[in-house]
């Protein structure tokens, strides 16, 4: 029998570790109903630690829900000013930032007019990708198990024991067993090895194929493969994923052609999105199509120029401790983390190294991954000279 | 407690409390245990055309973390988009929710009490001038818990707690009558008409006196009786308090003398403090003692300087709702609305009608209700020429 008050301690003690929090430092936290005990778990280990105020900003997405079905149609893309100032102070505050991940009432906007509901991105904030670029705090995405997530998973289990199941799902790929801080500085040098050498090949191309998906992703002259933890101004280690297992960087948004379909559903701003099939043409997103929840991801691709246009390119070996479990988290922070993927939108300035090319990088409000990866994918790598070099097979990597 | 009873109180306090506009920003101050409640405001709200219901939750178990871990010297802190957040809806004209009743009575348990008294949150210190300016159509409604029916309630399984308070909460809302509204609007009409006859009287100072209790409290020469019907400067008519039965002024700051014996115990940003006794000597609560929790009162009102001064006196009749339950109910809004009561701190300024009065009012960061109100309370109102008038005996208005 797992012991949840115990891994809830865990988990906030990895939440310090992965934002690196600083004694006198404000801790913000984005929260959601029915992560309290989490949460306040976080502020404990903050405060002991010397955190001079910890912030917490909860959302409710059964209040959006009441939102989307009924606030008057040119409302929906309204965010309070507030909301926008504060992650603003807190970038000038050089303020730690934890958000907790996992839906939080999964099904929140079912039956909901998705185009309405792809105009409400809270709690997504447009300021996040300027604030993460300007790398001014030391972040961390970390789960927080509840009872309606793990239901969500776990959907022919008794409530008690899908929360259980989750649990233990989250102590694993979470590394909580022994020393969690040991286990990650461990797999983050190993994934930032696997990273320098795709970096060193300098392809000029990317290209995945498997069923269903036969895409080529242009990469720029300086694009760097980065994984695990990064970096502040300040020079703060920090880990901005817990769990990781992905290596990425950022493509050239001008070069992008071919068709994918994902392999995973996905849940965006509430809404859930099945049997996902995209095409590309000259970098941009030219036809989205979906078993179901397609109208939701076409609202948000259209939100601005860039958010039909790739902004990461992620590749997921197959000795990450997510993807053997074979799970569908309906997350995004694990799900990402358990096969290779692309995202539409917003790009890391992290991902390339020349100035000329961070300047041509995808700019959007949004940021929207989801899930190509499988075993059967094959990823090549395209050199200049037109030679074709296999990167992933069958889940292991081919680089030397 | 039923969605039923939720989706009443959030019409009530949506409709007939806030007096929501199309098109109205509202803001809602929420509590950990609150979601149900938040939402179903948020749904009334929305179906009377607000644009956005901008939510903010409390957490009196996180508070407790900070009060217990956090830097003595960083206590007072307050995060500056809270303030930011409430002047843009001042700015905006916006209509503003919360709800009360204690969320976790025991959050705050073995804190030290010099450290509970600093963190005043959700308090705002700006929460005063934005009342004062008149810009917000606003209301509070007591909204049943779990955790609030255990306290109130002890003696019941934690299921009976929870309908009976509901029960209670029905009741004093008035939420049992056909017609909730009409039956606000009727007693709201007494007790306007109550404030307008103490008007007329313009007394110089109000003396209480009864078991424990004798205390003169000076009035301001323009000091105005009212209920809890305000108005927006644009004219929304908005019902601050569900439930009320207060008539109240705003008294001189400097003209109290003598002492107060509460007749109830008094939640304090988490804490509980019992048998509070206050001695006034010229205005300023010279000594605060209580059976229990006194420092926490005490840091209170040595806050500010106006934080050991009067800022309210309000008067309720024994026709009102709550009293006659008998139940205390460890919420300011349900007990004040009890008894006659006092409030260190912030005045109202629409408790005076004139300017220069305006100006001698008290000013706090602090607003702390306290009850001293109960059957044997005589009120008396007190002639500029020295002479005792009956107001209150017995629970009933003699003016």
């Amino acid at each position: 029998m797992l012991d949840r008050a115990a891994a809830t301690d865990k988990l906030a003690e990895l939440a310090i570790y992965g934002t690196n929090l600083q004694p006198g430092q404000i801790l913000a936290i984005s929260t959601y109903p029915d992560k309290e005990e989490l949460t306040r778990a976080i502020a404990r280990k903050a405060y002991q630690r010397g955190a001079r105020w910890v912030d917490v900003v909860t959302f409710d997405h059964l209040v959006k829900r009441e939102r989307v079905a009924l606030a008057p149609e040119d409302s929906l893309d309204f965010i309070p000013p507030w909301l926008r100032n504060r992650l603003l102070w807190l970038s000038e505050e050089k303020a730690a930032r934890v958000s907790l991940s996992g839906p939080q009432a999964p099904g929140a906007l079912a039956g909901l007019d998705p185009a309405r509901a792809g105009r409400d991105l809270l709690p997504f904030l447009p300021e996040v990708g300027e604030v993460v670029n300007a790398r001014t705090t030391n972040w961390t995405i970390m789960p927080a198990p509840t009872a309606p997530w793990a239901q969500k998973v776990y959907p022919d289990a008794e409530p008690e024991e899908a929360l259980d199941r989750l649990w233990e799902a989250i102590v694993h790929v979470c590394r909580l067993e022994d020393d969690p801080a040991a286990a990650w500085d461990a797999r983050d040098a190993e994934l930032k090895a696997g990273a320098q050498r795709l970096t060193e090949r300098r392809f000029d191309a990317i290209r995945l194929h498997g069923p269903g998906t036969d895409l080529t992703v242009g990469l720029y002259p300086s694009s760097v493969w980065a994984a695990g933890g990064a970096e502040t101004v300040d020079g703060l280690h920090h880990h901005p994923n817990l769990p990781t297992e992905e290596t990425f960087t950022t493509p050239d948004h001008a070069r992008v052609d071919g068709h994918v379909t994902a392999t995973m559903p996905l849940e965006l701003y509430g809404s859930a999105i099945s049997g996902l099939r995209v095409e590309f043409a000259g970098g941009r997103v030219v036809r989205i199509d979906a078993d179901e929840g397609a109208e939701a991801l076409r609202a948000a691709a259209a939100r601005d120029d860039g958010a039909s246009r790739l902004g990461e390119l992620a590749l997921v070996d197959g000795a990450g401790r997510i993807g053997p479990l074979g799970t569908v988290f309906y997350d995004t922070l694990i799900d990402e983390n358990a096969a290779s993927h692309i995202a539409l939108g917003h790009a890391y300035a992290r991902g390339v190294d020349d100035e000329g090319d961070r300047a041509r990088i995808n700019h959007s409000t949004v940021h929207i991954d989801f899930m190509i990866g499988s075993p059967e994918l094959e990823v090549d790598g395209l050199t200049r000279d037109g030679g074709v070099v296999p990167v992933l097979r069958a889940g292991r990597w081919q680089l030397a | 407690m039923t969605g039923d009873l939720l989706e009443k109180l959030a019409d009530l306090v949506v409709g007939f409390g806030a007096n929501v506009q199309p098109g109205q920003l509202v803001g809602v101050t929420s509590f950990v245990g609150r979601e149900e409640a938040t939402r179903a405001v948020a749904r009334a709200a929305y179906r009377r055309g607000a644009r956005y219901v901008d939510v903010v939750t409390f957490d009196d178990r996180l508070k407790r973390e900070r009060l217990l871990h956090a830097p003595l010297d960083s206590l007072e802190y307050v995060p500056p988009w809270l303030p930011e957040r409430l002047r843009w809806l001042s700015d905006e004209r916006a209509a503003r929710i919360s709800f009360s009743g204690p969320q976790d009575p025991h959050a705050l348990d073995d804190v030290p009490a010099e450290r509970a008294g600093r963190d005043l949150l959700p308090w705002l210190a700006e929460v005063g001038e934005v009342v004062n300016a008149q810009t917000t159509n606003w209301s509070a409604i007591a909204v049943p818990t779990g955790p609030w029916a255990e306290l109130v309630h002890p003696g019941l399984d934690p299921a009976e707690a929870l309908v009976r308070l509901s029960e209670q909460v029905t009741h004093v809302c008035r939420l049992d009558e056909d017609d909730p509204v009409a039956a606000w609007r009727e007693r709201m009409d007494a007790l306007t008409g109550a404030a307008a006859r103490l008007n007329e009287r313009r007394f110089d100072a109000i003396r209480l006196h009864g078991p424990g209790t004798d205390l003169t409290v000076g009035l301001l020469p323009s000091s105005t009786w009212g209920a809890a019907r305000f108005q927006t400067v644009d004219g929304l008519v908005h019902h601050p308090n569900l439930p009320s039965e207060e008539v109240f002024t705003t008294p001189d700051p400097q003209r109290a003398d003598g002492v107060v014996t509460m007749t109830m115990p008094k939640e304090l940003y988490g804490q509980l403090i019992d048998g509070i006794r206050i001695e006034f000597e010229s205005g300023r609560a010279v000594r605060i003692d209580a059976e229990r929790n006194a420092e926490a009162l005490r840091a209170a009102a040595a806050k500010d300087d106006g934080g050991s001064r009067l800022g309210e006196l309000a008067l309720v009749d024994g026709h009102g709702r709550i009293g006659p339950l008998g139940t205390v109910f460890y919420d300011t809004l349900l007990d004040e609305n009890a008894a006659s009561h006092l409030a260190l701190g912030s005045g109202l300024s629409m408790g005076l009608a004139d300017e220069d009065d305006r100006r001698r009012m008290n000013s706090s960061a602090i607003h702390v209700d306290l009850m001293v109100g109960s059957p044997q309370l005589d009120v008396d109102g007190v002639t500029a020429a020295g002479e005792h008038v009956p107001v209150l005996r017995g629970g009933d208005w003699q003016v």
